[in-house]
């Protein structure tokens, strides 16, 4: 059995062990003094055994005393380089009830990333100006949500957000195809941001003042079919702003996860 | 390239001037107007009470409220009603964060709809 360090150079808490050849229980002490050179700072270990033939029982206890010395310090001990197909094996055998399983030390990094660093994700989306693009364009800000660990309300409030935003983006601005609308979405385990800028139409200004105008909900008639995205949006996030000061308006959100 | 969204139409046994409508899919910006036309459509036809099955209606934006608003007017305008049953959880909080479920009558299950025409 071999044992490569891999140290990762923006993360100071988190260390790669790619292991190779077959982990036996005479192999213990090998891994306990590999584990021993780690610096007390580290509290994520990714042991990759893509290049491992076998793991025995005993090295499966030893990494899961590790683990609980990881959790301890507010990370985690995973597994990585497993591939699908090995892995339904190892679920039979309830490993991956034990272990985080990854299938390769990219993904177990950007778990880390996510869940240990709280670190948001961006995403950005540019797309043309026509109503019929904003359906694909909420349910892909929803799945996204839900890709990231948000339960389905709050990604069908989210993709409700994103609808409403965007449709008033194609009515009160300059619409088609050469003029975009650009989504900016920033997703951490606590909150989403969005920033939805169009491009502005000097001819509809007057119609966007009327829409920004405060309106109270109780104002609701039975006959009037539209107005009620903004309403809805402000009842919807935790914060809303809307900046028209430049070419464009600008709309930013935050909704912080309820669930 | 608009949201997907099914009407599905069945007849009630014993009332001539009734339409269930199946709802299946999407109903935003981008149907709404196919939509609004179709029920018109019923409406005038005759049908002036509808009970809009939202069994299979997965989502409703402002634009889609305010069409169903819309249909709930003009049926009461022609002496009848729109009514909405099996609405799902997601879809019913829109339309109570927009303060319109008085608006509207909406109904747990299809049969209480139905019930609710004698």
């Amino acid at each position: 059995m071999e044992v490569n360090i891999i140290q990762i150079p923006d993360k100071p808490h988190a260390i790669i062990f790619q292991f190779s050849g077959e982990m036996d229980s005479d192999k213990i002490g090998m891994i306990n003094d590999t584990f021993s050179q780690i610096n007390s700072n580290i509290n994520y270990v990714i042991v990759n055994v893509k290049s491992v033939q076998m793991i025995s029982s005993s090295v499966i206890g030893e990494l899961m005393g590790y683990r609980k010395q990881m959790i301890e310090k507010g990370g985690d001990l995973v597994i990585a380089g497993i591939d699908f197909s090995i892995r339904t094996k190892l679920n039979l055998i309830g490993l991956t009830k034990i272990f985080r399983i990854f299938s390769d030390p990219r993904s177990a990094l950007n778990a880390y990333r996510w869940e240990i660093e709280r670190h948001a994700e961006k995403i950005h989306v540019s797309f043309p100006s026509h109503l019929k693009i904003v359906p694909p364009v909420r349910q892909l800000i929803s799945r996204i949500a839900k890709q990231k660990g948000y339960g389905n309300r709050d990604s069908f409030r989210l993709e409700t957000i994103v609808d409403e935003i965007c449709n008033n983006a194609v009515e009160h601005g300059m619409s088609g195809s050469e003029l975009s609308i650009k989504l900016n979405m920033e997703i951490d385990p606590e909150k989403v941001e969005l920033d939805v800028t169009n491009t502005s139409d000097p001819e509809k200004m007057a119609s966007l003042k009327a829409l920004l105008k405060p309106k109270n909900n109780n104002d609701i008639k039975l006959d009037e079919r539209r107005g009620r995205g903004l309403a809805l949006i402000k009842m919807l996030t935790d914060e809303l702003s809307v900046d028209c000061s430049g070419t464009g308006t600008s709309v930013h959100i935050k909704k912080v996860r309820e669930e | 390239m608009e949201s997907q969204i099914e009407l599905i139409y069945e007849d009630i046994k014993g009332k001539h001037n009734v339409k269930l409508v199946q709802f299946v899919g999407d109903l935003d910006a981008t149907n709404v107007e196919t939509v609004s036309e179709k029920i018109c459509n019923l409406l005038n036809e005759g049908y002036v009470n509808i009970i809009a099955d939202f069994k299979k209606l997965r989502y409703v934006n402002s634009t889609g409220l305010g069409t169903l608003l819309h249909f709930s007017k003009t049926a009461k305008e022609k002496n009848g009603s729109f009514k909405i049953a099996n609405i799902n959880e997601n879809v019913y909080e829109i339309i109570e964060i927009i303060g319109a479920t008085s608006l509207l009558e909406i109904y747990d299950e299809l049969e209480e709809a139905i019930k609710a025409l004698d």
